[in-house]
Order: structure tokens, then sequence, then C-alpha cells
């Protein structure tokens, strides 16, 4: 059994796309922030996907001679993009429980005041 | 092996996100959700990145959960609040254009010719499971791990490093802002500088009325 880089690829696209749709059919505003959730590590796995492609053999030997990026960029890129997510989920939590305060409702569909 | 475990990973992995969108409990939906960023680090281990498939348990499975878990606590949702009226209709745009989204991309994928380059006939596409090439240094062959990870974070990438850091930092700010509790007049509750309340401000317990004590609070 091998593991090309298509079936990674594929992996998290569907995990991209499910946190879309949980993104677009929920109204609690939890399981929203926990589908961006969903969404950022499917972006993390394609990036240690394409990360691990590069350290591979044929790839490694090919990019020796070329200027190219340290091999941990993409462990580098993906370090950031966690900071990023436990910031967000730092930020938007601390947001809905100021929205609770002042319309004691979680669902965004009652909240409705930036609505045009 | 290695990728027989990946394969396992990826179809629990699915199943479990699937189950985090769709549950009417959010509580569930965050179980099911340390279920997936375990499952995941298992996915980064595989990919070789032992250093962040332990961040992910930390951060993600530990940091993270217990803030949302801790939110819901906090909120004590009754079912009534937790009720949706999502209609029939919006579930059916939203899944349509989620998988659109999901085809355009497998085509992207598909027919990407760096991802998947015209090898001939015979020959296999790279697999991400095999072992590497011994001759290749530490720097390729130790690219998961910590210190290499240091070094390409404070080397190169010194500057994102700083902005990341910057953004946590407003991060907290503005989580301390928002969630600060605000009196009726506007004002926060004083304090002086031993932490006790000013005799002023202090209102007896047992004078305060039932009901008034329910709005404060």
């Amino acid at each position: 059994m091998t593991l090309p880089l298509d079936t990674c690829l594929y992996v998290s696209t569907a995990i991209f796309c499910i946190g879309v749709y949980g993104v677009l059919s929920r109204q609690n505003v939890i399981v929203i922030l926990m589908s961006l959730e969903l969404m950022l590590n499917g972006v993390n796995l394609a990036l240690l996907a394409f990360g691990r492609l590069f350290i591979s053999e044929g790839f490694a030997h090919a990019g020796a001679g070329v200027d190219a990026a340290s091999p941990s960029t993409s462990h580098a890129f993906v370090v950031i993009v966690l900071a990023v997510a436990a910031a967000e989920a730092a930020v938007g939590l601390a947001i809905l429980l100021a929205v609770y305060r002042r319309w004691r409702s979680v669902n965004s569909g009652e909240i409705h005041l930036l609505s045009g | 092996m290695d990728a027989f475990v990946f394969h396992l990973c990826a179809i629990l992995m699915l199943i479990s996100a699937a189950v985090v969108v769709t549950r009417k409990n959010p509580v569930y939906s965050a179980i099911w959700l340390v279920f997936f960023f375990t499952q995941i680090a298992v996915c980064f281990l595989v990919l070789r990145s032992p250093f962040l498939a332990v961040i992910q348990i930390l951060v993600y499975g530990g940091a993270i959960m217990v803030l949302f878990l801790f939110v819901l606590m906090l909120l004590n949702l009754s079912p009534e609040e937790l009720a949706e009226t999502v209609s029939k209709k919006r579930k059916i745009i939203a899944a349509t254009g989620s998988l659109a989204l999901f085809l355009g991309l497998v085509l992207t994928i598909r027919h990407s010719p760096t991802i998947n380059p015209d090898l001939g006939e015979g020959v296999a596409p790279v697999d991400l499971t095999a072992p590497l090439a011994e001759d290749l240094g530490v720097a390729v062959t130790q690219a998961g791990e910590i210190k290499q990870i240091g070094f390409t974070l404070f080397q190169e990438h010194v500057l994102a490093f700083e902005l990341t850091s910057i953004i946590i930092f407003i991060a907290i700010i503005g989580a301390i802002f928002l969630t600060k509790t605000r009196r009726a007049g506007g004002n926060v509750k004083k304090t002086d500088w031993k932490g006790a309340t000013p005799a002023a401000e202090t209102v007896a317990p047992e004078t305060v009325a039932p009901e008034t004590v329910k709005e404060v609070g």
C-alpha cells in the first residue's frame, strides 16, 4: 500500500469542504467556530503533505542544486497557522460571550444588527 | 503499514468531521472534534512531523478544546437556545456549494502537472511513506524535528514569527476587553489597591432582593 500525494490532498480538501458546509449550514456560532478549526486543519494537512513530498527521494535530489527553501518551511508555516488559529478561537469565543450578554442568544440568525 | 494507518485515520477523520458539523448539541461536536484532532495528529506522524503532531494534541486537543468547552459551560445553553431554524433550502444550497468547491479542487489537483507529473508508463508516483535517502543530510532527513523547525523559524521566517507574537498579544488584549463585565452604570466596579471593594459600593447581601440579584447576574 502506498501513499501518493494526491490522496493526502483529497483528504485535506474533503475536510476543508466539510468545514465550509458547517460554516454555511449552521446557526450556532460555537459550531461555526469549530467548523473554522476543521478548515484550518485541512489546510495544515495539505501543507505537511507538500513538506513531506519535497523531502522525498526524487524531489530532494532534484532540488539540491537549486537555491531552494529550507525543507522545514512547511512545518514553520504550520506552526504560524496554529498560533493564528489559537488567537482566532480566543477572540471569536470572547466576541461570542459579549454577544450572548447583549442578545441572550448564540444563534447567528437572531443576531442581525449588522445586516442591511 | 504507514500508508494503511494514514488511510484508516483519514476515514475516521472524515467521519468525525461530518459528525462535528451535524450534531445538534455543541458538546457532542466538541468531543468529536477532540477525536478528529487525535486522528489528524496521527496523520502528521505518518507525514514525518512528530513535533507538530505533539503540538496538535497540546494546542488543539488541549487548549482550544478546553476554551470551547469552557464557553459552552459558561453559557449553559438550554435546548430552546440550541434550536436552529435552518431551512431545508439553505442546507441544500450549503451542501451543493461545498460539494461544488470539493469537485473543483479535486479536478484542479487531478490536472495539476506539479502534483501529478507525467511520469510515463510503469513509473509509480512518489510514495510519501517511502524511507528517505541516506545521503541527504540532517536538514532534509530531520525536517520535521524541533531543531530544524526552530532553525527555519528563527533564521528565515523571523519577521513572520514576530508578527505572530503581535497577533497573539492583540488577541489576549481583545479577549480580556470583550469579556470584561460592565456594571449597570457603565463603569467597571472599582476596587482599591488592597483588592477590597470601597465601602460606598458594597451592598450587604441580605439587603438585596432576590429579583435584583438575578438581574445583576
